[in-house]
This record gives C-alpha cells, sequence and structure tokens, in this order.
C-alpha cells in the first residue's frame, strides 16, 4: 500500500497534530515508528481531542486500522464517528471484508463488527463470509465466538446451522472448535441450563460422536463430547462401556489389541466407578506405560487416586467389623 | 506461594543465559523495530514482561542505573491519569488538550493499570502515589451484572472490551495488590462482587473440563489460566479435602475433569508438519496422530497412505525426548501454552502432572531462539511474549539460576515480598 501523509494533504490544513509525548528520558519499550504512523497517530490525536467526527476521521481511522489494527480506541472512536455522520453501515462491513482477512488474528475488528450487525438487524452474507474467514484458519478462536453471537442474535438455531457445522466436521473431524459449535447448537440454545434433554437428541448426539470416534478413534474431540453427553443427560458412565470396549479390552483382549487410548482413559472411570480397581488400575498402567506415556505423570496421579480410595474403604471396613465384633 | 519443586539435570538442554539477557537488555534499552506497532497501545505490558525477565533473570540490578530506575517510575506514574488509573500507553496522550469531553479516548485501562502496579512492585516503588481508593472504586463499575469485567469505560458509560477471563483476572489482581483476599467493604470503599465474578468463571467451563471465554465458547488454556488464577487470587478455588467447608461460592465445578483437560494439553504435535499432518486425514497412526503416539492399531487402513504411515511407525520412545504443550484441543504445540497450562496447575498444587522434564527439552531444544529470547514455534523469532512466558515457566519448573516466581501474578516472589512488606498493604492485610 502507498504510504499516506497529512502534512501536505489541503484537506488536513486546519488541524495542527498533536505529537507523542513520551515523558523524559526514559521511555519504556519506545516502538522504532515509521514516519508514516507517527504522523498519523498526530493527527487522530488531534481529532479525538477535538472530538471531530467526519468523513476525513473515517479516513484517518480506517489508514490507522491498517498499521495498528490492535489500537483499542481507534475502532470505539470510529464506531462513534459512524454513529454520528449516520453512515452506511453496509459500506463499513465491505470495508470490514477485506480488513479482516488482512489481520485474521485480530480481536478488536470483531467487536466492532458485532456491533454493526446487531446495527444493521440482520445477518445477511455473514455466514458466507465466516466462511471465507475460516477457510485461511478453520480453528480461529474469534471467528467462531463471533458465529455463536451471530446465531443468538438472530436466533438462528435450526437444521442448517447444525447442517453446516456438520460439513466443517466433515472436512475435519478433529477440529475442535466445529465440535464445540455443534454443543453450543445443540445445549446452549433452546434447552435451558440443567433443563432435561429429550430422549432423541442424547440417542441422536451419542450416535453422532461414536461414528465420528469410529472413522478416527485417536481423536480427542468426540471422545470428550461423548462425556460430556452422558454428563449432561445425567447418564451412568458405564452407558458407555459397551461402546469404548470396541477400542480396547483390558479384561478379555491382549495387551496389544488396542485402538484408543481415550478408551482405555473411559474405561479407567467406568471401572473405578463400579468398584473394579484392579482393571482401572491395568487400564491406567497400559496408559502409562504403551498407549499414552506423554501423560505418564497424570496417568501415575490417577492410580495414587484409587489406591488411596482403596485403603481408605479397606480402613473403613476394618474398622466396620471391629464394631460388629464388639458389639457381638 | 511455594517455591518450585527443581526439574531433574538435564544434561543435553541449556538455558542460554547470557544470550537471554543480551535479548532482553537490548529490548529494554533500545528502540523496539516498528513491527512492535500493533502492540503500541500496550506498551505497558510490554514493558512489565521487559522489566520482569530481567529480574527473573537476576539482571535488573546490573541492567538498571538508579537514575535509569527513577526514570522508568516516572514513565509509569506519567501514565497515572487524573482519576489515578493508568493508561497503557503515552499513545492516547493528548497533553494539555485533556478535557472531561475527549477523556473517553484517553480511559482508565484494566491492562495498563494492572502492568503498571506490577511495575512499580518490581521496580521497588513503595506505591505512595498510587492512588489506591479511585482505582479500588473504578473496579467496581468495571464489573457487568453476569459478573464478568470490562477493559475500559466508553462511550455513555457503557463497559467496553469482551467479557472473558482475561479482564476478571487483571481486576482481581490489581484488587489483591491492593488491598488482598480482604472481602467487603474497606474505609468506605466498595468491593467487586466477588460472588457473581466466580459464577461468572463456573458458566465458562466447558463440557470437556475445559474454561473458555464465554459460555458455550470453546475451551482454551489462555482463559482457563486467566480464569483459575483469578480465583486464586479471590481465594476462591475449591478447598482441599482437609480444609473446613466456608459456604462460599467457589470455582471450578469439576476440579477432576478440569485436570485432565489441562494434562490434556501435552503434545507431540510441536511443527507446522505434524499439524498439517493432523488435519483432513482418515487415519490415526504414529505419523498422524501425535497426541497418542506411536502405539494405536487401527482396525483396517482407509488408503494406502494411512497404512504406509501406521507400517512405518517409530516404535521406540524417542519422541518421548520433547512435549509441547498446546492452548486448545488437537492443536500444535506452542511456547505460551507451556505457561498458560503450567500456572494454573502450580496454583492448583498439582504442576507435577506435566512432564516437566520433556517440556523443558522442547522449549529449550526447539523453541529457544539461537540470539536469545523463545518463538512460539520451532523455528519462530523471538517476540516479547513468548520470550517472557517461555522464561516464567521454566522459572515455575524450578530452573536454576532463575529467580522463584509467583505462577498467578506471573512476577518473582521477590517482587510479592517487597509489595507485602509495604506499611500501607500490611495495615489492611495483616
Amino acid at each position: 500500500m502507498a504510504r499516506k501523509y497529512y502534512h501536505d494533504d489541503p484537506k488536513w490544513s486546519d488541524v495542527a497534530p498533536l505529537p507523542q509525548e513520551d515523558y523524559g528520558h526514559h521511555p519504556l519499550a519506545a516502538i522504532a515508528y515509521t514516519e508514516e504512523y507517527s504522523e498519523a497517530m498526530g493527527y487522530l490525536r488531534a481529532c479525538m481531542a477535538a472530538n471531530e467526527h467526519s468523513e476525513r476521521v473515517l479516513e484517518l481511522t480506517e489508514h490507522i486500522i491498517g498499521l495498528n489494527p490492535a489500537h483499542y480506541t481507534v475502532w470505539l472512536y470510529r464506531a462513534q464517528t459512524l454513529s454520528a455522520l449516520n453512515s452506511d453501515l453496509r459500506a463499513e462491513i465491505a470495508w470490514l471484508n477485506p480488513t479482516a482477512l488482512q489481520h485474521l488474528k485480530n480481536y478488536q475488528i470483531w467487536h466492532h463488527r458485532q456491533t454493526i450487525i446487531d446495527k444493521l438487524g440482520s445477518p445477511d452474507g455473514e455466514p458466507a463470509f465466516i466462511t471465507a474467514m475460516l477457510d485461511q484458519d478453520s480453528k480461529n478462536y474469534h471467528v467462531w465466538s463471533y458465529r455463536q453471537w451471530l446465531v443468538k442474535r438472530f436466533d438462528m438455531f435450526d437444521g442448517r446451522e447444525l447442517k453446516w457445522t456438520e460439513g466443517m466436521i466433515d472436512d475435519d473431524v478433529r477440529n475442535n472448535s466445529a465440535w464445540n459449535h455443534r454443543w453450543f447448537l445443540v445445549f446452549g440454545g433452546t434447552v435451558g441450563e440443567g433443563e432435561k434433554v429429550e430422549r432423541d437428541v442424547v440417542v441422536r448426539e451419542l450416535e453422532y460422536a461414536q461414528d465420528a470416534i469410529r472413522k478416527a478413534p485417536q481423536n480427542q474431540s468426540p471422545w470428550n463430547y461423548l462425556r460430556g453427553v452422558i454428563r449432561r443427560s445425567g447418564l451412568p458412565l458405564s452407558a458407555l462401556q459397551h461402546f469404548a470396549l470396541e477400542f480396547a479390552d483390558p479384561e478379555n483382549r491382549p495387551d496389544d489389541d488396542v485402538f484408543s487410548s481415550h478408551a482405555l482413559d473411559l474405561l479407567a472411570d467406568i471401572y473405578a466407578a463400579a468398584g473394579k480397581t484392579e482393571l482401572a488400575v491395568k487400564a491406567l498402567d497400559l496408559l502409562a506405560t504403551r498407549y499414552d506415556p506423554i501423560r505418564k505423570t497424570y496417568w501415575e496421579y490417577r492410580k495414587g487416586l484409587l489406591e488411596a480410595e482403596g485403603r481408605k474403604e479397606e480402613t473403613g471396613a476394618a474398622s466396620a467389623a471391629a464394631v460388629e465384633t464388639a458389639a457381638a | 506461594m511455594a517455591s518450585a519443586q527443581a526439574v531433574p539435570v538435564d544434561e543435553g538442554a541449556n538455558l542460554e543465559y547470557a544470550k537471554h539477557i543480551r535479548y532482553w537488555r537490548r529490548n529494554l534499552k533500545t528502540f523496539l523495530p516498528h513491527h512492535y506497532t500493533g502492540n503500541d497501545s500496550m506498551r505497558m505490558t510490554l514493558a512489565f514482561f521487559i522489566l520482569s525477565a530481567e529480574d527473573i533473570l537476576g539482571d535488573l540490578d546490573g541492567a538498571l542505573s538508579p537514575e535509569e530506575r527513577e526514570g522508568f517510575i516516572e514513565w509509569v506514574y506519567a501514565c497515572q491519569l487524573p482519576n489515578g488509573c493508568f493508561r497503557p500507553s503515552p499513545a492516547t496522550d493528548f497533553g494539555s488538550s485533556r478535557n472531561d469531553d475527549n477523556a473517553i479516548w484517553d480511559p482508565a485501562h484494566v491492562p495498563g493499570t494492572f502492568f503498571a502496579l506490577l511495575i512499580l512492585i518490581l521496580l521497588g516503588d513503595d506505591l505512595a502515589q498510587v492512588k489506591r481508593p479511585e482505582i479500588l472504586a473504578w473496579l467496581t463499575k468495571l464489573q457487568r451484572p453476569d459478573g464478568s469485567f470490562g477493559e475500559t469505560i466508553g462511550v455513555n458509560g457503557r463497559i467496553e472490551g469482551g467479557n472473558d477471563t482475561r479482564f476478571g483476572y487483571m481486576v482481581t489482581g490489581i484488587r489483591w495488590i491492593l488491598r488482598g483476599t480482604v472481602e467487603g467493604p474497606i474505609d468506605g470503599i466498595p468491593d467487586i462482587n466477588v460472588d457473581q465474578f466466580v459464577r461468572c468463571i463456573q458458566a465458562s467451563e466447558t463440557y470437556d473440563g475445559g474454561i473458555s471465554e464465554a459460555a458455550f465458547h470453546e475451551a482454551h488454556a489462555g482463559f482457563a489460566s486467566c480464569a483459575i488464577n483469578a480465583l486464586y487470587l479471590v481465594d476462591r478455588l475449591p478447598l482441599a479435602a482437609h480444609q473446613t467447608p466456608d459456604n462460599k461460592i467457589r470455582g471450578l465445578t469439576n476440579l477432576p475433569q478440569t485436570l485432565h483437560w489441562l494434562a490434556a494439553r501435552q503434545t507431540l504435535t510441536i511443527d507446522e508438519e505434524d499439524a498439517f499432518d493432523t488435519r483432513g486425514d482418515e487415519t490415526d497412526s504414529a505419523a498422524t496422530c501425535h497426541d497418542a503416539h506411536s502405539f494405536v492399531k487401527l482396525k483396517s487402513y482407509p488408503s494406502a497412505t494411512g497404512e504406509q504411515a501406521v507400517r512405518t511407525q517409530p516404535t521406540s520412545h524417542f519422541e518421548l525426548q520433547w512435549i509441547g504443550v498446546n492452548g486448545r484441543c488437537n492443536k500444535i504445540g506452542d511456547t505460551c501454552y507451556a505457561y498458560w497450562v503450567g500456572a494454573p496447575l502450580k496454583v492448583l498444587g498439582h504442576l507435577d502432572l506435566l512432564d516437566k522434564k520433556a517440556i523443558r527439552r522442547w522449549l529449550l531444544d526447539k523453541t529457544q531462539h539461537i540470539v536469545g529470547g523463545f518463538g512460539k514455534v520451532p523455528g519462530a523469532p523471538p517476540d516479547i511474549y513468548h520470550a517472557y512466558l517461555g522464561l516464567v515457566i521454566l522459572a515455575i519448573f524450578g530452573e536454576a539460576g532463575l529467580k522463584n516466581v509467583d505462577a498467578a501474578l506471573c512476577i518473582s516472589n521477590r517482587a510479592i515480598r517487597h509489595l507485602e512488606s509495604l506499611a500501607w498493604r500490611k495495615s489492611i492485610v495483616g
């Protein structure tokens, strides 16, 4: 982009820029600004100080956003200017689209977009724009957060949104952002917090996650999802035992016959809840030594908890026996 | 906080002290290159990272003349606004043109105030010029009805900034610095609504045990760390079994699940190539599923490439020498997440759930840069943010030669002791 200056621009001749004050001889984290940025900021300070809201302020803020999109007040100042001028907000969105694509990691831009779309009162064009953003980075946190806002603001909790999310999961079954979006659609919309989830929804969600696991058994996203559904619907974890045994069976199958570390993890919990401590310990041992040694210390910690639990029970049983003996 | 347990001595990997010191002195003494322009409105944050890195490396006294130290303190106080809070950078200062009408474009700023206080503490200032009552009263105005906190107060008194846990963390950090964990009004200064803040964090807990920026958003280690550190700073972490219940609302409704999620952030996906392999591939093999390691069998092979990948999988634990840390499920390791995952585990008393030795090796062998500092991923140039958090997590792990740090406030324990020694603070906290 060509450099832009203001000192020789007749449109700005009435403005005296406010240079940056850097407080003495020991500024901290001073940046070697380009002349272009320094000058533009001087004009921005002058405009802000005068509370000027004009077309040229829109141009100036656009210029500065291009150089420093994380400047938090420049966005607020621009929003206020748009509102004061009663500007065409569709034009603002048309400008924001390429700007967002240029600054994928920027955070402020999404807040601004939200303000504009909220005022426009329509999500038209937004899903297509989001798709363009996700093509660049399919796990962009800001984009997914914005999508949630859009769905809530315009009540898009319908089959189409779920279908789109399934498409994202089909593209990349390990896209945890897409899994999370599905969770939001199913459990964060029409179903209230703590409200009972309909049985057919629970069945549908369990089957969906299970199918995805069969496709890529070592992918943690659907395993987390599966556990989440079980907890949210109040079912016991043991409802997943049959499924988990497809991928590992420390009781009946050889130790090298394991298809997913996450199945062992789940089975360890199921066995522990059922009081089958030995099997739980075996599953955790397999994880620590063979199937997930990255987390060795974590699996050993879990084993330690089981052993401590076991000791407590033994002590409990012993004192109960003592009481009975005494009573007899 | 108790001092960290040292990691076992590892002959292979070394922290290049001299290079790190050179890197940080350069950041301290010379202009930052212009590509930091995108951080122009958060210079206070960069300044804190620079000075605190020097402190942790034990180079602060050596690097600063008394005149420089005074000059830096003056610079921070020059960022103080008439209402007692701080701006994060001189970039919005209108000088003598400042008035009530334009003050909203140069607002009191949460990160600006938090990092200004931390810098003053680590430079040994007594905070006598800090306007405690004004700052504490301002914190209460930043809180929204849902319990979350914003970053600034804007047009028509609107609370601006995301409602994620970052600002909640910094607000509770400011509160801890200025009044410890004492709850309720002090000398007529109101307190934030701690209960409502804890409820807000509970609402951000996710189905997989992580914590996100807001209810139903994706679990993210940065937000999880801010939330857990904030709960620590307001003394609302879950009570341990031996502690007496106090009927207070406490955060983390499912601690075992949260520990599971934090431990799961350790990954063998540590460079772009690994990350590319895990995308869109239908196989789970040594080559494609780095989080599982190599020992998982497939029922069938969806493609010839998939089969090849499994057949050629490494059979040793060689790769386990280096373990990275990611911020979200199925993402690549990144230096900063070693801190964002390590800090909450430290605060929760479970740092041992991480493989400190292998994470240390990853940082030192893979993301430590030849000129000093750390980059985000192997081969990336160092930047102030990653270089600082890489150093801090090594200090939390107990790296020899680095100062002990307070994991929650991300500053040396030496600096914390200085704060705790100040008479005004003792009179509040006891």
